[in-house]
């Protein structure tokens, strides 16, 4: 009974932050003074530019899927499966991009290739006049938006590389080169992997507004945040939030029908078995090695550096701090906040999905991947429209609905490191707890939450990391003077200066890089985040 | 002591029939071995014995009360006073061996000097009262195993059932704790049932043998 009730308390708290609001945003749409009407979306399909727009976001979406799987699937294979040198270096030079907000990798990139940036003090203005119309339009965005969803690919591939358990390999190899394997064996194995995480870089670049609003580069998500932001038309705003929940939509059942079916659950593979490694002979051992560091530097070092030596003036930082310390401040409260319940979320939803516990637990699974796939500025827009109401003040005029929002955005992270989590502690462990007389709510706190820990903390620390680098949901629900750093940064940027702009970026970087460097700590087992489990009992 | 009577119990797990039709009972004290092949439907009637699944149909009665019915469970696990002796033991990595023994005993309010005497002396009884204070990744697999065992039995189950405990080990570990066991079972008392796919093993722990196949008892 316990249980029954606590996880519906955790399923309608997530309602009443994530689904309230969309089905609100739906009614609007569709209702015009207390009638139903449909003008909105008339004027929405009758208008040419709108499907201009939308075939755009289609395009960029779809470029940046292609680029970021080709290039996330061989990065993934290569740090995963080869005994390059410094593969752990390159994977977290590479991961960078993905745990900053994206803009900022378009304000280190304009400094670089705009008319005035780095390109110009090299190569003359001319130069500098090619590459800057070359970034400021769609394949600017996509370079940028690449370099920042190829982590995700990479990473997504890495994981499934681990699980692959070695004798699979072991058993290809007595018959196959390595060549033969990885294209009969390892590539098959994860291709599901490959083709969720180009699904899921499709939808994320659909719904992303900072980097092709930065390049000026006309976007259905551009124009959705114009009409709300600018003009202040919340019909028109709602109304074009519905092709974004559409494509965000179709795009999941997509997943739901066709992947999910051949998608293996993450699991380590057991101690003392090792991982199966490619040995590079020397010639490819450097060809690869300039090809990696190369790419690397271009996508990660090179603009970080540049915004490092842009910052570097006598007086950016001081000011940077003056003007956005107290956000900085409140960025790093908010997210620990955030962080926390969504990891306690996670952990409740996940064992829902986990355990079957009720019926729904796949709706529930779909909705919360729905939540964290749709566009922040939709969330948004859906939040407001609930909380802005007389009664509400208490929730609109305070960080508690820029909370609700980021807990319903990121549900899913805690809520996927919690089920896969889940998945590696045997149901006997739970079992053998009953057995003894526990009843579920000790079993769970006894139980289950140790043992699931280290897993428990990798979810706190990435949730903390994706609530400091939200940007859009922010913009649009951050009350008045509880600003973050990102939306500080972000406003600063139509008239501060460069060197202040990148000083605030750096801030905002390092914000990040330290919680990153703690989950790296805490994914290689510190703070007795490693259990073993006495004798080999994974499946 | 207790008896446990299963009367024509079918399940179902996934679309497969794993029980069909299944009457079985055990007096009071009484040693059974189940013995057959993989996939036979051993495990299912030990955690149902445990009530970790309900029946889909069909009655369980622990000492003539019914504790399942028809789908569901009318008595939770917590409160059949079985004991269960899972095959991958399931021990806690995060409690130490007396805490593993602890947890349960906590769980039932048991004073502390109490529980601590308790603990104590099933220790001394599966001879681990040295390693109290380890944890079950520092011991040898005979050693977890007798961890598991007091676990079980320092709640003073009425039923112990156990599922195939000592296939991880060596034929000599095996013999020893074999005897062991059935040296516990006279000096505390309890029903057993004791699931097997070693034929040997089976004659040696059962008072009565059982062969299951395709879901029932032959």
């Amino acid at each position: 009974m316990t249980k029954r009730i606590v996880l519906s308390l955790a399923v309608g708290f997530l309602f009443l932050a994530g689904l309230l609001p969309l089905l609100l945003l739906l009614i609007q749409s569709v209702s015009e003074e207390g009638r139903l009407t449909f003008d909105a979306y008339r004027d929405l399909l009758f208008t040419k530019n709108q499907w201009i727009l939308l075939g755009r976001s289609l395009v960029l979406a779809g470029l940046c899927a292609l680029v970021s799987t080709v290039t996330g699937t061989t990065l993934g294979l290569i740090l995963g499966k080869t005994d390059l040198p410094w593969r752990r270096t390159f994977t977290v030079l590479y991961a960078l991009p993905l745990f900053v907000p994206p803009y900022i990798m378009a304000v280190s990139w304009f400094h670089i290739l705009g008319r005035e940036g780095l390109v110009r003090g090299l190569l003359g203005p001319t130069v500098a006049a090619v590459t800057s119309d070359w970034l400021l339009g769609l394949p600017g965005c996509v370079w940028i938006l690449s370099s920042i969803f190829s982590p995700l690919v990479m990473l997504l591939t890495l994981a499934f590389i681990r699980g692959i358990p070695p004798r699979l390999e072991e058993a290809g190899r007595i018959v196959a080169s390595w060549t033969g394997v990885l294209r009969h064996v390892t590539i098959p194995m994860i291709l599901p992997a490959v083709m969720l995480s180009a699904l899921l870089v499709f939808i994320l670049t659909l719904g992303e507004f900072g980097v092709p609003h930065f390049l000026r580069y006309h976007v259905f998500p551009v124009e959705f945040f114009t009409q709300f932001a600018a003009f202040y038309d919340f019909r028109a705003a709602t109304v074009m939030a519905m092709p974004l929940i559409g494509l965000t939509l179709m795009a999941l059942a997509f997943e739901r029908l066709c992947l999910r079916k051949k998608t293996y659950i993450i699991q380590s593979i057991g101690h003392g078995q090792r991982r199966l490694v490619i040995p590079l002979n020397r010639s490819r051992r450097v060809g690869i090695l300039i090809l990696v560091g190369t790419l690397s530097f271009m996508w990660t070092v090179l603009p970080l550096l540049t915004l490092l030596f842009e910052s570097l003036s006598s007086s950016a930082y001081p000011r940077a701090w003056t003007l956005a310390g107290h956000s900085l401040m409140r960025s790093l409260v908010y997210s620990a906040i955030a962080a926390t319940v969504l990891t306690m979320l996670g952990l409740l939803t996940g064992y829902l999905v986990h355990d079957r516990s009720f019926r729904f637990w796949m709706f529930l699974d779909s909705i919360i991947l729905f939540l964290f796939a749709l566009p922040g500025s939709v969330l948004g827009i859906g939040l407001i429209l609930l909380w802005n109401r007389p009664v509400t003040q208490a929730v609109y005029a305070s960080p508690m609905i820029l909370l609700l929002g980021l807990v319903a955005k990121y549900a899913a992270l805690t809520h996927r490191i919690s089920v896969s989590t889940l998945e590696q502690i045997p149901a006997s462990m739970e079992e053998a707890a009953c057995m003894a007389g526990a009843r579920w709510l000790r079993r769970f706190r006894q139980i289950l939450i140790p043992l699931a820990r280290p897993g428990l903390i990798v979810a706190w620390l990435t949730a903390f990391i994706f609530c400091m680098r939200d940007t859009e949901l922010a913009m649009l629900v951050y009350p008045p003077g509880c600003d973050t750093l990102p939306v500080r940064t972000f406003t600063l940027m139509a008239n501060g200066s460069s060197d202040l702009i990148a000083a605030l970026c750096m801030i905002m970087v390092l914000g990040t890089l330290i919680p990153l460097g703690l989950l790296s700590l805490a994914m290689k087992g510190c703070w007795g985040g490693h259990v073993e489990y006495p004798i080999s009992i994974r499946p | 002591m207790s008896s446990i009577r299963f009367q024509s119990v079918h399940k179902i797990l996934g679309d497969r029939q794993v029980l069909q039709d299944l009457s079985l009972e055990v007096g009071p004290g009484e040693r059974v071995a189940i013995l057959g092949p993989s996939g036979c439907g051993k495990t299912t009637l030990l955690r149902l014995a445990a009530g970790l699944i309900a029946p889909d149909q069909g009655r369980i009665e622990i000492n003539g009360i019914p504790v399942a019915e028809d789908g569901r469970n009318l008595i939770e696990p917590e409160d059949r006073q079985v004991g269960m002796v899972f095959q991958d033991l399931a021990l806690w990595p995060h409690l130490t061996v007396s805490g593993n023994l602890a947890f349960g005993l906590k769980v039932k309010g048991t004073p502390k000097q109490e529980r601590l005497s308790r603990i104590h002396e099933m220790l001394q009884l599966v001879h681990m009262e040295s390693r109290a204070h380890a944890r079950p990744a520092q011991l040898s697999g005979g050693e977890q195993q007798r961890v598991a065992l007091a676990r079980a039995l320092v709640l003073q189950p009425k039923i112990l059932v156990m599922d195939e405990p000592l296939s991880s080990l060596d034929e000599d570990l095996r013999a020893e704790l074999r005897s062991e066991i059935l040296k516990w079972h006279r000096e505390i008392g309890f029903t057993l049932l004791y699931v097997t796919h070693d034929r040997g093993e089976a004659s040696t722990m059962g008072q009565r043998i059982l062969t299951m196949k395709n879901g029932s008892i032959q």
